[in-house]
């Protein structure tokens, strides 16, 4: 009797848990090492000897957004040297960012020598950490280095001249003269760079452009992570004759872009425009809307900041700026007018050649 | 002290060991099931939470702020109110302690380490006398209002170091002007930080020992004195005590003050011992889970101390659980709410180890008791 | 003495809302809405945030009522609406190849069916196992959240959500039609449930026992109703529209899941519920005035009106919420009865 209320109970918790996941098991991980949860790799004995870590910023290594970017980064490196994932590389996912210290910790207590942090937030730890091991190599995407520090780059990116680009490609397909963008927080600087570059990019196509735009209200924890704001608030724009809308922080952005994407006139009145990667690739349901992004390239720049050091050991300290720019238009390529590519390779060619500056000051 | 008072005890501390265990087993299959290796995982989180020097100091770090939002939510239960608003009053601690710390270089560190701390305390008694008045003068129920507070009380926060200038906004009052865009506090002076016990790479501070003395002291305060008594009748039965004559109200209100102060406390603490400032990704988190660390204290002070112990160490060997088997630390999270049903339903796990009811045990203590009054 | 105050109450609601109703015609229609200001307070997208916020809070505040008129208190609506968010995602990515109404219809079944589920469990542990109401509605807000935290496939994409359908006729009225009658099918089946519900509880025989076990269990009981029979089957009821709530942000709101997406709205309908002394439709009206203060707020940031710190703008739905419960209509009165286990006669284990 007593056995079987117990039966139920939890059976009742097994089943809650197979709803839950109901058809597919797909473990929620990228890539299990399957096995061999051992003292990390002393046997291994890989191509080279580098090992390399990467600690996320709170958050998940796939989250679409910068993580993921940067893990990518390290997967292709690492898959080019040979490296096998679980010994030559693998991730850490910050729960909390009281926890950044000891998740570089854990990294280089395994031995490894090249280490990937995420988001500006750990660039304190980060540069404490090179400062103790100066044997090893950091990477900080998005932080920015004041005083350059010998074994760590600062991955940073020019935010604002994509965003400028943005906003000029926005500027020049509004046809109502409103556009609106939806960020992530402006406690975070990169996001910062990223608007201002996009309003001061339309006022620079049209200066009585009317420009809406706002943050994300709640506090960093929620700003990146919450997409039911994020289509609101497009909705909202729309509501308010926007006919351009900038989705630009995380999964934030993306719920603005797929309220656009599945609002009328998706792709002839109101068009969207994605921000870090070309999101024509990673979020297909913003096809109908997406006509480009604007590109901070993280994981080409990791890439080429580990082959530097895997080559000849060299160490680039200070900041090394990654690629920025706008993603290719994908299928609104024939529907974007000659005069307006034209203006924007303008553009670009004079943000590359310093003849044309965005206005931005951080 | 003699045998029966030893077998007492056991028989305490009998179901929550078995809840943890069985917590553990339920854990393991839902792993299983989805293709993890819980052998692995909780290898890894064996040896991220107490396998080694450094695990034991992440464990004691992770406990520290627990103990005292756990004592917080602890001692509200005491008075039959539900103190969700740990996190806020968490929060309003840490600026506080911050604003305290980053202003009067010079103070001798006897001064200025305890004046910071006290501010700390401060903040969270202002953030828990809020709702303890609001619920005395117009009966709003302290559930709703303290979780309002929590989401008052990260914004206020996040302006007060708020970097505005790129916008042309004021910047808010406790930001490093030398930051530039980023939004955060300068550190505090070192006389207004706490001393290491065990410096780098250990890092753990005195703060685990004021949280440990206060957990005492609370004990004291909760079973040894006047108040304590007063609190505890107020929570077991609002309509007696005021019968006799206390003065209901006012416990109420002093309660969630000393609620506050404690996870203010804990704010303050952990700037001052750990992050030596102020930003705003640094969240309350710890306010929320004092929830889970006094329910599974069964609201006693020194079950609170144990019940923090677990959860601390839970939390340090979860990111070692998944950097060894690369099982998401999530599963933590799904642990402790199964322990928590468990502690929580003695019955179910005297049917499963078949352990008859001692007689002269009460069950469940009932910590709530709607939303009335 | 109550009755009346609470008449009293409801002529300035409404009389509130009638004034409210004429402005935002005139402000959408005359030149009135050429001023930013009462665009911010009235513009059409100001209304629209309004519906499309408080959706989730009405359903939460609906799972409230069915719980706590009969007895039980749930704190775990946020847990329930996690569970029901997840399986509609779940659902929809694993059908996305079905056609899309059929799909979506089966991810609004799969939030239906895990939010009767977690309402299953809630009834289990504070009904069978006698577990503190908030102990096991915190519980399944932890379970719920790390659950579906750890079963989360990042990389699975739902494809398609629910668009607006218009109603012939009134969407052509001026405004109320934009507003209230282009919507998509949950927010009309929400806005129905409230009806329902109303009626169910005030004018059948399953409402007055419901409300009878909520508030004189011992005589419900005495006048042969099974108590922990009608608190079990109202609180899987709740659990559903908990369910339902999630169910709309994954396939009516947003397109996808995330993480906490439900994001306190659980601890929203709570207020609402209290707000709204319990009632379904005076729940509702409190969910709207919450989904109204947020939208007031994103309309005030979006237009940059002010000059205050956008910190201080974006408390403004919260403050609300305080000023709300604390007595802005008079103390309200929960169910007596509730969060008390009810044990029949003689009967222990």
């Amino acid at each position: 009797m007593q056995n079987k209320r117990f039966a139920v109970v939890f059976s009742m918790l097994l089943v809650l848990a197979m709803v839950l996941s109901a058809c597919t098991a797909v473990p929620a991980a990228p890539a299990q090492p399957a096995a061999d949860a051992g003292a990390a790799g002393e046997a291994a004995a890989p191509a080279s000897d580098i090992k390399i870590g990467l600690v996320t910023d709170v958050g998940r290594v796939n989250d679409r957004s910068f993580n993921q970017s940067a893990w990518e980064g390290v997967v292709q490196a690492a898959t080019a040297l040979g490296l096998t994932e679980g010994e030559g590389y693998k991730y850490i996912e910050t729960q909390d960012s009281k926890d950044y210290a000891d998740n570089i910790q854990q990294f280089i207590d395994a031995g490894f020598n090249v280490i990937v942090t995420v988001g500006f937030a750990m660039g304190e730890a980060t540069a404490k950490a090179a400062a103790e091991n100066p044997d090893i190599y950091f990477i900080g995407v998005d932080q920015f280095q004041g005083e350059p520090i010998a074994n760590v780059t600062g991955l940073v990116f020019n935010e604002d001249q994509s965003g400028f680009l943005a906003g000029a490609l926005a500027a020049q397909l509004s046809k109502s003269g409103t556009i609106a963008a939806v960020l992530g927080t402006d406690l975070v600087p990169p996001v910062v760079a990223f608007k201002e570059g996009y309003e001061l990019g339309a006022k620079y196509i049209n200066p009585d452009i009317n420009l809406i735009s706002t943050y994300h209200p709640g506090e960093i924890s929620q700003a990146f992570v919450d997409p039911e704001w994020g289509a609101a608030t497009a909705k909202q724009a729309l509501d308010q004759k926007a006919d351009v809308i900038f989705g630009a922080g995380g999964q934030t952005g993306n719920g603005a872009l797929q309220e656009v994407a599945s609002a009328p006139g998706a792709g002839t009145d109101v068009f969207c425009i994605g921000v870090d990667t070309d999101q024509w690739e990673t979020l297909p349901a913003a096809h109908p809307c997406l006509v480009s992004s604007a590109m901070k390239l993280i994981t080409p720049a990791t890439i080429e900041l580990i082959n530097t050091y895997a080559a000849d050991g060299t160490m680039t300290a200070g900041n090394y700026f990654g690629g920025a720019g706008l993603a290719p238009f994908h299928d609104f390529d024939e529907k974007i007018p000659q005069e307006v590519k034209d203006k924007l390779d303008e553009i670009a060619a004079g943000l590359a050649d310093g003849s044309l500056t965005t206005g931005y000051q951080p | 002290m003699n045998s029966s008072s030893l077998r007492r005890i056991g028989q305490t501390l009998l179901i929550p060991i078995l809840a943890v265990f069985s917590a553990l087993v339920v854990g393991a299959i839902i792993m299983w099931i989805f293709g993890d290796n819980p052998i692995a995982a909780y290898r890894g989180l064996f040896e991220g939470a107490v396998g080694s020097a450094r695990a034991w100091s992440t464990t004691i770090r992770k406990m520290t702020p627990l103990i005292l939002t756990g004592l917080s939510v602890a001692v509200a239960f005491k008075a039959g109110l539900f103190n969700i608003g740990a996190s806020g009053q968490f929060i309003m601690g840490t600026v506080c302690s911050v604003a305290v710390g980053i202003n009067f270089e010079g103070l001798p560190a006897f001064i200025h380490l305890p004046l910071a701390l006290l501010a700390g305390i401060a903040g969270g008694m202002a953030w828990g006398f809020i709702p303890g008045a609001l619920k005395v003068f117009t009966g709003a129920h302290e559930v709703i209002v303290t979780i309002m507070l929590n989401y008052v009380a990260s914004l206020f926060a996040s302006w007060t170091v708020y970097a505005g200038g790129t916008q042309g906004q004021t910047p808010g009052p406790l930001w490093d002007t030398t930051a530039g865009p980023i939004s955060e506090t300068a550190d505090v002076f070192i006389s207004a930080r706490l001393p290491w016990i065990f410096a780098e790479p250990y890092r753990v501070h005195w703060g685990v020992v004021i949280a440990l003395v206060v957990a005492l002291i609370m004990w004291w305060v909760i079973f040894k004195t006047t108040l304590g008594f007063e609190t505890r009748t107020v929570g077991a039965n609002n309509k007696a005590a005021r019968y006799a004559g206390m003065n209901v109200n006012w416990v109420i209100i002093l309660t969630m003050m000393i609620a506050g102060g404690l996870a203010g406390l804990a704010g303050g603490i952990e700037t001052l011992g750990l992050n030596h400032k102020f930003a705003p990704e640094f969240t309350g988190g710890v306010g929320f889970d004092g929830i889970t660390v006094a329910l599974l204290g069964q609201t006693n002070p020194i079950g609170v101390v144990l019940s923090a112990f677990l959860l601390g160490a839970l939390d340090a060997g979860g990111a070692r659980m998944q950097f060894d088997s690369g099982v998401s630390a999530d599963i933590i999270q799904v642990i402790q709410a199964l322990v928590l049903a468990f502690v929580a339903a003695p019955t179910i796990i005297r049917q499963i180890y078949r352990i008859r009811k001692p007689s002269d045990q009460v069950e469940s203590t009932v910590f709530s008791s709607g939303w009335g009054r | 003495m109550g009755k009346r105050r609470y008449r009293v109450t409801s002529y300035i609601i409404g009389g509130l809302i009638l004034v409210f109703i004429v402005m935002a015609i005139l402000v959408n229609t005359t030149s009135l809405g050429d001023s930013t200001w009462m665009r911010v307070f009235f513009g059409i997208s100001a209304l629209n945030f309004t519906l499309r916020a408080s959706v989730p809070l009405i359903l939460g505040a609906m799972c409230g009522i069915l719980c706590e008129r009969t007895g039980i208190i749930n704190i775990g609506i946020e847990g329930m609406m996690l569970a029901g968010a997840f399986a509609a995602f779940v659902a929809k990515t694993n059908t996305n190849d079905w056609p899309l109404l059929a799909s979506l219809l089966f991810g609004v079944a799969a939030a239906l069916v895990t939010g009767g589920l977690m309402g299953l469990l809630h009834g289990v542990f504070s009904i069978r196992y006698r577990m503190d109401q908030i102990i096991s509605g915190t519980v399944l807000i932890i379970l719920a959240a790390g659950l579906t935290a750890y079963l989360f496939d990042r990389n699975a994409v739902a494809e398609g959500k629910f668009g607006t359908i218009a109603i012939p006729g009134l969407s052509q009225i001026p405004v109320l039609g934009e507003v209230i009658f282009t919507n998509p099918p949950l927010t009309y089946t929400t806005l129905i449930l409230v009806v329902v519900i109303h009626i169910g509880f005030f004018y059948t025989r399953w409402g007055l026992r419901s409300r009878a076990c909520g508030e004189h269990p011992r005589a419900a009981d005495t006048v042969g109703i099974n108590v922990n029979r009608f608190r079990y089957m109202n609180t899987i009821i709740g659990g559903m529209l908990a369910g339902l709530a999630g169910g709309f942000l994954v396939l009516e709101a947003v397109g996808q899941f995330q993480e906490g997406m439900t994001a306190g709205r659980g601890f929203i309908s709570l207020a609402a519920m209290i707000f709204g002394n319990w009632m379904p439709f005076g729940a509702m009206g409190a969910s709207l005035l919450f989904g109204y203060t947020q939208a007031l707020q994103n309309e005030l940031l979006l237009a940059g009106v002010t000059t205050v710190p956008r910190q201080f703008v974006s408390m403004i739905p919260y403050i609300v919420t305080i000023v709300a419960v604390s007595g802005f209509v008079g103390r309200v009165r929960p169910p007596a009865a509730e969060g008390k286990v009810y044990e029949t006669e003689g009967g222990s284990e």
